[in-house]
């Protein structure tokens, strides 16, 4: 399946919406199959350099499981690099959280790929928080459908348990639903966050549904490589 | 004292110079409960002589479906007065911060451990040191993995020049932006992410919410000393764009809900109009003053507002008459008169589901300011809202449980804080 039609087949499964309508308008955007242009911006984005974005956070290098099977580190940057880190479950059926965090991890991936001496110095990590279904086979799997072009890598972990001090680290929330019948579900209610971290593991910002686009992780990016 | 207030108002008036089942007024970034709401935290400002005097953490079972509809769920006391005002939820929802606005100190409770049983996990005293002399945190605004929290004041004069504060989730400040030259005063903040924009608007410094009311009515000096202005920012950037002379202290601020909807409304206490601040074509914003609530004359002050999901129905709570008046907004520039009810001999704070079909009040305002004698009723009241009038459903006299000055409300379920919960509940 194309990334498209993942995204979009998420789109039918929209549950009720934990953010406002403006960014579910956003997320169908990119979910669109045929979508071959940016969604409008409303505003022109701040240049690169003519803000700030103090640091947040720390967060810590965690030893996550990799796509084949051996130990990845978390954010696992050089001291000159910037990480993108985004948590997600594949199975997650709300257009506006995990497949719209994909979809602009991809879009970045695109963009960054003209600018090979920025991209040199910027990690994508997609990490599931749902280790029991999202397998490194099934992050794998991932990874040929979004064929990334830079250095993104698609991490998962080695146990729900092994997971939550990463997820405590950088704030991220998840709680397993229930079916019907009150058997845990396949399904995850979480707040969409996507991190950027600076090299020494500074968080520099945390971006949610409203406010994600790849133009301003790319602002953003730069303005944090700029400050260095 | 209301006429006392009224004549001190008016002549101030003449004096300025011309110049979201859950909550729907909440952060954008703030994940909705959805159903039926199971408690109201009621923030709470001790009264001295009553119960424990003591500022306290309220909440409130307001499902009708669960034991302890209508009744004190649980209480829990601070260490003594700290003029209990505003708070929200960081954008898990899982810590609620509530600020003070006489000793500048944060109460961070846990809410997730047991939603009926809210529980203080820190407190923040340093306030004022870490944000280089910010006094009195006002509004409590979750951004993804921080809080966005405007102050009323400064320590260097306890006027009203102040700043907007960062913290992060765990409690450490990030930064400390005054506000610009011109509009240094604060109030509300409220931010539009998909406009990029941020609002700012403007109350008074310690030095006059701290007063005796009757003592600042007669202080002429200290009656200008209110804010006249609204600034919009670029959010993203942190930074003012534009700043509007809106006379007689603007105070809450409520960005339009649905998509498309490029507008905010606000109230003026002093004044009592309703303005709005719309986007124009070029995309720079225009305040324009909209309508009187009640008769300006008279001195209503409007103090809270709140808007119905679908941007139709803005709800307007004025403290010296107590009255709620409904404003049809659906043609945001022409907004009409739709209903009025008084609540009580005085209310400050309103709050409604994101259904619009339960609408919650408070009546205090600030302990120095409250009416005296039979006017100083303090209660929870609850109503139904049937889009034509309100319908009383259950009331708490806070007064009669010995608990104190009901102020601020925020909503909260123990199913969306439930380690497993069915994805059809309270769908």
């Amino acid at each position: 399946m194309r990334p498209e039609a993942l995204v979009a087949a998420a789109l039918a499964l929209l549950l009720a919406g934990l953010v406002r309508a403006d960014a579910r308008e956003h997320a169908a955007h990119f979910a669109h199959p045929n979508a071959t242009v940016d969604p409008p911006l409303l505003f022109e984005p701040p240049a690169p350099g003519s803000y700030e974005l103090p640091p947040i956070s720390w967060v810590e290098d965690h030893m996550l499981v990799a796509e084949d099977g051996g130990p990845a580190p978390l954010p696992g940057l050089g001291s000159a690099q910037v990480g993108v880190v985004s948590f997600i479950y594949r199975g997650c059926g709300d257009a506006s959280g995990c497949p719209l965090a994909l979809a602009v991890l991809r879009r970045l991936d695109r963009e960054l790929a003209k600018w090979p001496e920025l991209a040199a110095q910027v990690r994508l990590a997609t990490v599931s928080f749902d280790p029991e279904h999202d397998t490194p086979e099934r992050m794998s799997e991932l990874r040929e459908l979004m064929q990334p072009r830079g250095d993104w890598r698609f991490l998962t972990a080695a146990s729900e348990r092994a997971l939550r001090p990463v997820m405590q680290d950088f704030g991220q929330d998840a709680v397993r639903l229930a079916t019907a019948e009150g058997e845990p579900s396949a399904l995850l209610r979480h707040v969409l966050k996507v991190f950027l971290v600076d090299g020494t593991g500074a968080v520099r910002n945390v971006y949610s549904a409203g406010f994600l686009d790849w133009r301003i992780l790319l602002n953003d990016i730069r303005t944090v490589q700029a400050a260095r | 004292m209301r006429a006392a207030l009224s004549l001190g108002l008016l002549t101030l008036t003449l004096a300025v110079p011309s110049v979201w089942a859950d909550e729907t007024c909440q952060s954008p970034y703030l994940p909705k409960i959805t159903g039926q709401e199971d408690y109201i935290y009621v923030w709470t400002l001790g009264i001295e002589g009553l119960g424990d005097g003591s500022d306290k953490l309220v909440t409130v079972g307001v499902n009708p479906e669960r034991a302890g509809y209508g009744r004190v769920i649980s209480s829990v006391s601070l260490d003594g007065r700290d003029e209990a005002h505003h708070g929200g939820f960081t954008d898990d929802r899982r810590f609620l911060w509530l600020g003070g606005l006489d000793r500048s100190r944060i109460y961070i409770f846990d809410v997730a451990s047991d939603p009926a049983r809210p529980r203080l996990a820190r407190t923040i005293d340093d306030f004022v040191e870490k944000t280089g002399g910010a006094v009195g945190p006002h509004t409590f605004y979750a951004l993804p993995g921080r809080m966005l929290i405007t102050a009323l004041s400064n320590s260097k004069d306890r006027g009203g020049r102040t700043a907007i504060v960062e913290y992060s989730n765990q409690g450490e400040h990030i930064r400390t932006i005054w506000m610009p030259e011109g509009a240094e005063y604060g109030y509300d903040v409220r931010v539009n992410a998909n406009l990029n924009r941020m609002l700012t608007s403007s109350f008074t410094g310690h030095e006059n919410y701290m007063r005796n009311l009757a003592e600042l009515l007669g202080d002429a000096e200290a009656m200008k000393r209110f804010g006249n202005t609204m600034v919009l920012w670029d959010y993203h950037a942190r930074k003012p764009l534009q700043t509007f002379q809106v006379p007689g202290a603007p105070l809450e601020i409520r960005w339009a809900l649905q998509p498309r909807h490029y507008y905010a409304f606000t109230t003026t206490a002093l004044t009592s109009k309703l303005w709005g601040v719309f986007r124009k074509e070029d995309g720079s914003f225009e305040a324009v003053e909209l309508a009187d609530i009640g008769d300006p004359a008279k001195v209503p002050l409007p103090v809270d507002i709140s808007l119905s999901a679908d941007d139709r129905f803005l709800f307007v709570d004025s403290f010296m008459d107590g009255m709620v008046r409904v404003f049809d907004v659906s043609n945001p520039r022409e907004p009409k008169l739709h209903y009025e009810r008084k609540i009580g001999e005085q209310v400050n704070m309103v709050s409604q589901s994101w259904d619009g079909k339960r609408l919650y009040f408070t009546s205090s305002l600030l302990a120095n300011w409250d009416g005296t004698g039979h006017e100083d009723e303090q209660f929870l009241r609850v109503f139904h809202w049937d889009e034509k009038k309100l319908t009383p459903a259950f009331e708490l006299d806070f007064r009669a449980e010995k608990l104190g000055r009901p102020h601020i409300m925020r909503f909260g379920q123990q199913a969306f804080y439930a380690g497993l919960v069915s994805p059809a509940a309270g769908e």
